[in-house]
């Protein structure tokens, strides 16, 4: 790892820092209007200059970061715990519930996910839905679009691990249904399944931005960049930095996570992490051999 | 091989059915109700119970939802995919207008997406680790990370703006589609240039490139006549894939350049609660998606005989 680009990873980590500081690091509120300085460039009071309503720009950007962040972990952990878990119940049970589950999945694949999402934000703009903020239907959207890869991929390591001979052995010894699950597959699976998905953590900001863009995302004055940018659009001329900012920073950190993911991927991963990954892991196979000397006496 | 292929189009038409029956539930029955929206759109706030109860049962909103379905299948099936509520138009009308459109769209950009790729890809493997190649290695990570949206506006910054070579908006001429080309070519390319690249070195270390050199052929006739061959299924397989994911782009392209086709339609339906709509264009995605999908897959059969075995319990 030593050719790996390093300093690729600091959008990712500052957009983490971000998210999470945003409070203290805003200089201004960021819904908050100033019609005394409408479209400034930078200026000490302003860092970044202001928009169309005179909101301080660079105040804008630390809140998106927030914004993306908060809606970004919690569908991938959404959509994982989901997938994870109809995928697996499906490779677990097999039979006929196995069939139904898998042909649920193959539609919710039928389609792209960014439309499947887009489509669900309009059923969610249906009276039946109000009492939802528009944040949480993007959100809710976002995870049920995003579910089916994980469970299929799920599904496909339950059925290859239930192949093996330990767990017939561990049947035969008279472990449960669920002792065999959470103890021996649920780990494997977990193992590949959480590494697609910080692989997803770029796709994820992307389609965040992309809804918001499109006006079927964060609604304003919550600040996002993805708005921001199509706020922007109409001030081009006058001030292209209000589209320029939001569109670099966006594109800055899904480069960043998307390399990050593709190490992951690769398990390429960098020192510092695969040290303690290798250890972890290294951990748990001492214990499985404990517990399985424990047994052979 | 006859029976495996009619096998994967009888799934894939399996599939379009149960994928609109799914959006049909969702779109028509779970938002709410539909006849309220009609004659709260028709009569203003006017609208009484009575009018909503009429245009529900001549509409057969009453109806169990199978039968809905089917109804609406046995229409749609005919090209009658009902009328638009935000328009007003009958959506096979509309179809019309909005489709040459959105195809044109697809098809330059896919052209471009095409000659991208392979000149990134094959460019990269000719310089080998040179800094063509680091540098397009970059382009191409950059390329599939960078938010469309945000390339539309930059390059309506540059081009448009600054420089004044194309228009910002709308199609008059052939100068109009370079940007909306550009901008929905430019993340498939950079995957796909990737793919090429890969490819390329992977194939450079088989046995058959060392035969090629040990023949006396030079590295770039290796390259160009041995290697490029066998990079054309997995090319086609991920070419396929990234095409329908340009339905994406088309969405958001449309709209920055106020293209008027599909993706853009679908954008405001959204908007406006156009659930039939909405349905309709969902139908119409969902139909390109899984049969270009299956072309592909077919393709892959026809040019690797591997494939095409029956897979072993």
């Amino acid at each position: 790892m030593k050719n790996w680009p390093w300093a690729i990873l600091a959008p990712a980590i500052l957009f983490v820092l971000i998210g999470i500081f945003s409070p203290w690091i805003m200089t201004h509120d960021p819904a908050a209007q100033d019609y005394g300085a409408l479209l400034q460039g930078p200026s000490a009071a302003n860092w970044l200059g202001t928009d169309y309503l005179g909101r301080d720009l660079f105040s804008r950007i630390v809140g998106g970061a927030r914004t993306s962040l908060i809606a970004m972990v919690v569908v991938l952990v959404a959509a994982l715990a989901m997938g994870v878990v109809i995928g697996s119940f499906a490779g677990y049970v097999g039979g006929k519930t196995e069939l139904v589950l898998i042909s649920v999945i193959d539609i919710a694949l039928a389609l792209p996910s960014l439309v499947i999402a887009l489509a669900l934000m309009g059923v969610f703009s249906g009276e039946n839905f109000t009492w939802m903020s528009d944040y949480w239907k993007m959100i809710v959207a976002l995870t049920l679009a995003w579910w089916a890869n994980y469970a299929r991929m799920s599904r496909a390591v339950v059925v290859a691990e239930l192949q093996q001979p330990y767990i017939e052995a561990a049947r035969v010894m008279g472990a449960s249904h669920i002792w065999i699950f959470t103890r021996h597959i649920l780990p494997h699976v977990l193992g590949l399944v959480v590494v697609y998905a910080s692989a997803d953590a770029g796709a994820l900001v992307l389609a965040i931005a992309t809804l918001s863009f499109l006006g079927l995302g964060v609604a304003p004055p919550t600040p996002e960049w993805g708005q921001m940018l199509v706020d922007g659009m109409s001030y081009i001329e006058e001030n292209p930095a209000l589209v320029i900012i939001p569109g670099l920073a966006l594109t800055a950190v899904v480069v960043s996570f998307n390399l990050l993911g593709e190490a992951f991927a690769l398990q390429k991963v960098p020192r510092a992490v695969r040290g303690r990954f290798l250890a972890r892991k290294r951990a748990a196979r001492a214990a499985e051999e404990t517990a399985r000397n424990e047994v052979q006496a | 091989m006859q029976r495996m292929f009619m096998r994967r189009v009888g799934l894939a038409l399996l599939l379009m059915l149960a994928a609109t029956a799914l959006t049909f539930w969702l779109v028509t029955a779970a938002p709410g109700n539909v006849a309220a929206l009609i004659a709260e759109r028709a009569a203003g706030a006017g609208a009484d119970g009575a009018m909503i109860a009429r245009i529900a049962d001549e509409l057969g909103l009453n109806d169990p939802l199978p039968v809905r379905y089917a109804r609406w299948l046995g229409d749609a099936l005919t090209g009658d995919f009902g009328i638009s509520l935000r328009t007003g138009k009958p959506m096979a009308e509309e179809f019309a207008e909005r489709i040459p459109m959105t195809l044109a769209l697809l098809s330059g950009g896919g052209v471009l997406v095409l000659v991208l790729s392979l000149a990134m890809g094959i460019a990269g493997a000719v310089s080998n680790g040179g800094v063509a190649d680091r540098v397009l290695h970059g382009l191409a990570l950059v390329g599939a990370s960078t938010p469309n949206f945000f390339v539309a506006a930059m390059l309506v910054i540059v081009f448009s703006v600054w420089l004044g070579w194309v228009p910002t908006f709308g199609v008059s001429g052939l100068s109009s589609w370079l940007l909306p080309w550009t901008t929905i070519a430019l993340f498939p390319a950079s995957v796909l240039a990737r793919v090429v690249r890969v490819n390329l070195q992977d194939s450079m270390s088989r046995p058959f490139a060392t035969t090629g050199f040990a023949k006396g052929l030079t590295r770039r006739a290796v390259l160009m006549r041995e290697a490029l061959p066998n990079i054309a299924i997995p090319y086609m397989t991920t070419f396929g894939a990234q095409f329908t994911l340009m339905i994406i782009g088309a969405i958001v392209v449309e709209r920055v350049f106020g293209l008027n086709g599909v993706g853009a339609f679908f954008i405001e339906a959204i908007r406006f609660r156009d659930f039939i709509g909405m349905q309709a264009v969902l139908t119409l995605f969902v139909v390109f998606f899984v049969s270009v999908n299956l072309l592909f897959d077919l393709l892959a059969m026809l040019a690797d005989p591997r494939l095409r075995r029956p897979r072993k319990a």
